[in-house]
């Protein structure tokens, strides 16, 4: 026995979703191949199968590539700031991918330990995510090496399986989850079948030893000597966090807001002084590799991976994570 | 509402210019209330801003004892310091903080203290110089060794005149080769050279070392030397930062993340890190 609802019947819940005023997420085609997670003002945009992943991320949903911390105005020698209001508009984030879903649970740790960061925090609890589980990997997907797979429920309140004749079997997983499917689903002897995605191939306890002693390894250089540094993998990425702060306006106000950042960029770490303690590209990618498996679990005991695979997926030279540990692994086992 | 990221507005009170390229700024809370329960710990720095130019990391460089204003002190090198350059008396700085750890002064308490400071290291010194003082009954002898490139590139240079005059202080000044002046009463030397000059015991201190990289480097096998044990001597770290409360991601020197768990570390933490500052 399930529940299911057909795929009509979740753009129409989308559709009352934005006539009462909330903003609905989803995988929209863009270009013939390339499909983005991304606001969307009509249902029918909506994607909801025959892609294996997007190329972005639905951090875009509670972490903003750009977003307004205040206003001040100047007047005078006087300075005038103007709160901008706490994003609480319910968000509905439908057709999400697990990896991408497990990514929220992760990232709380960071915008939560001591300080509060109050606008992630309102958009993560305005947010309802409704993921659909995988019925295809790519050889990118690495997600079973990080404990999650096509239907794993963390950070989902829904699940959709795909029953194959235009309906899908509704998993709940949450309050939010099941005030959303309230009413909307019919029972059904059918149940989704979801096949047992990509391999587990990491051993990411070996990884995490080596890096415990690993700083000074000469392989940094030798995987950095193809990096580009554009940062495409952690722009594309559903854990990268993190984010620079500027001032944009004229002679008379504007507003202090928060961009998206990467530390594959070498402006990211330095000094005013013009010293920079990553001034190469390898202690760059070295920083990324270790923010993800070994400073994060010591922090926060969680990988800031999901196994998603969209580094390697969008960079321009086939790097990104899973190459890289794969590397690693395949030296020390 | 307000989020963690909006400063509190500051009045600034006096500039001073301490050499040719480096200020020093007296600020207070526009709200009073602010200013009357503001408290912070020697060592902790704030996010100043100079708002429609950006925002910077300074050590609050007053001591925690004075109550009508903090002081921070920048030098002229950047698009926010070049900003900053030009304010004057009643503008207004955005301030966010205190943050970070803080020199642990009650440990220090019954101990000799020696100061070490290069160039524009000064300000996180000085703080815990004049804590130092006006706390004088809780520390021991203070010997302060502070050097700079040139003459005119002491900061807090009328302070230095000013220690001397307190009981069982002494200050050793000193200008790189080829920095003095025909009237300069100091020493000439690289700070290390000048601290192994000095003469200091090592006996019951801890040394606060703050400087250029090059200056810290060559210093330490000197106070090595002179029996200092790594646990005494503390620095203060100067990572860039952005968000100053631990999510922005750039301040990190392996799990540590200098704007949390520093920026005040001992020689004997800073060598379990990994070299990532």
């Amino acid at each position: 026995m399930s529940e299911i609802i057909s795929r009509e019947s979740l753009r129409t819940m989308a559709q009352d979703w934005l006539q009462q005023g909330g903003r609905v997420f989803g995988p929209v085609r863009m270009e013939s191949d390339l499909v983005l997670y991304s606001p969307v003002s009509d249902p029918q945009q909506l994607l909801l199968d025959g892609w294996i992943r997007p190329a972005n991320s639905i951090k875009l949903a509670v972490l903003p590539r750009h977003e307004k911390l205040y206003e001040y105005r100047l007047k005078g020698r006087e300075v005038e700031l103007t709160p901008v209001d706490l994003p609480t508009a319910p968000q509905l984030v439908l057709g999400a991918r697990p990896c991408d879903a497990g990514a929220l649970p992760i990232l709380d740790h960071v915008f939560n330990w001591d300080y509060r960061d109050e606008p992630y925090n309102a958009r993560r609890q305005a947010t309802t995510v409704v993921t659909i589980a995988c019925q295809g990997h790519d050889n990118h997907c690495f997600c079973t090496s990080l404990g999650l797979g096509p239907d794993a429920s963390t950070g989902s309140d829904a699940m959709l399986v795909d029953l194959g004749d235009g309906t899908y079997e509704v998993r709940l997983f949450s309050e939010k989850g099941q005030r959303l499917f309230a009413g909307k689903t019919q029972t059904s002897q059918a149940t989704g079948q979801v096949p047992s995605g990509p391999e587990n191939i990491l051993d990411l306890d070996a990884i995490h030893r080596f890096l415990s002693g690993g700083f000074e390894s000469s392989r940094w250089t030798s995987i950095a000597l193809r990096c580009l540094g554009c940062a495409s993998c952690a722009y594309h990425c559903p854990t990268c966090h993190c984010f620079d702060m500027v001032d944009t306006g004229g002679l008379y106000g504007g507003a202090k807001v928060r961009n998206w950042d990467a530390c594959q960029f070498g402006i990211f770490t330095m000094h005013a002084s013009g010293h920079n303690p990553r001034s190469t590209q390898a202690q760059r990618q070295r920083q990324r590799i270790y923010h993800k498996f070994h400073i994060y679990k010591e922090k926060f005991n969680h990988w800031l991976c999901t196994g998603c695979g969209n580094c390697t997926r969008n960079c321009p030279v086939s790097l990104g994570i899973r190459p890289v540990l794969e590397s690693i692994q395949k030296d020390f086992q | 509402m307000s989020n963690v990221y909006t400063p509190d507005l500051m009045e600034v009170l006096e500039v001073r210019r301490q050499t040719a390229d480096v200020k020093s700024v007296r600020l207070r809370f526009r709200d009073e209330a602010k200013q009357r329960d503001f408290s912070f710990r020697v060592g902790q720095f704030g996010m100043f801003s100079l708002f429609g130019q950006g925002e910077c990391t300074f050590n609050l460089c007053s001591s925690s004892n004075w109550k009508d204003f903090i002081e921070f002190c920048f030098r002229r090198t950047g698009k926010v310091t070049e900003g900053l350059w030009a304010i004057d008396k009643n503008d207004t700085i955005g301030f966010r903080g205190p943050y970070g750890n803080s020199y642990p002064v009650e440990k220090w308490a019954g101990k000799n203290l020696i100061f070490i400071g290069g160039g524009i290291a000064m300000p996180p010194i000085r703080c815990a110089i004049w804590y130092a003082l006006e706390n004088r009954e809780e520390f021991g002898d203070i010997t302060i060794v502070y050097g700079a490139r040139t003459v005119g590139d002491l900061v807090y240079r009328n302070e230095l005149e000013r220690w001397t005059r307190y009981d069982r202080v002494r200050v050793v000044s000193c200008v790189d080769p080829g920095g003095e002046t025909a009237d300069w009463k100091g020493e000439v030397g690289f700070v290390p050279d000048v601290v192994k000059r000095a003469q200091i015991s090592a006996d019951n201190s801890v040394a606060l070392v703050v400087g250029p990289p090059v200056m810290i480097k060559f210093t330490l096998p000197v106070l090595g030397q002179m029996g200092m044990a790594d646990r005494d001597i503390y620095t203060s770290l100067e990572n860039r930062m952005k968000c100053g409360i631990g999510k922005c991601g750039r301040c990190n020197c392996g799990p540590i993340y200098v704007c949390k768990e520093g920026p005040v570390f001992t020689m004997e933490q800073l060598k379990r890190l990994p070299n990532d500052y």
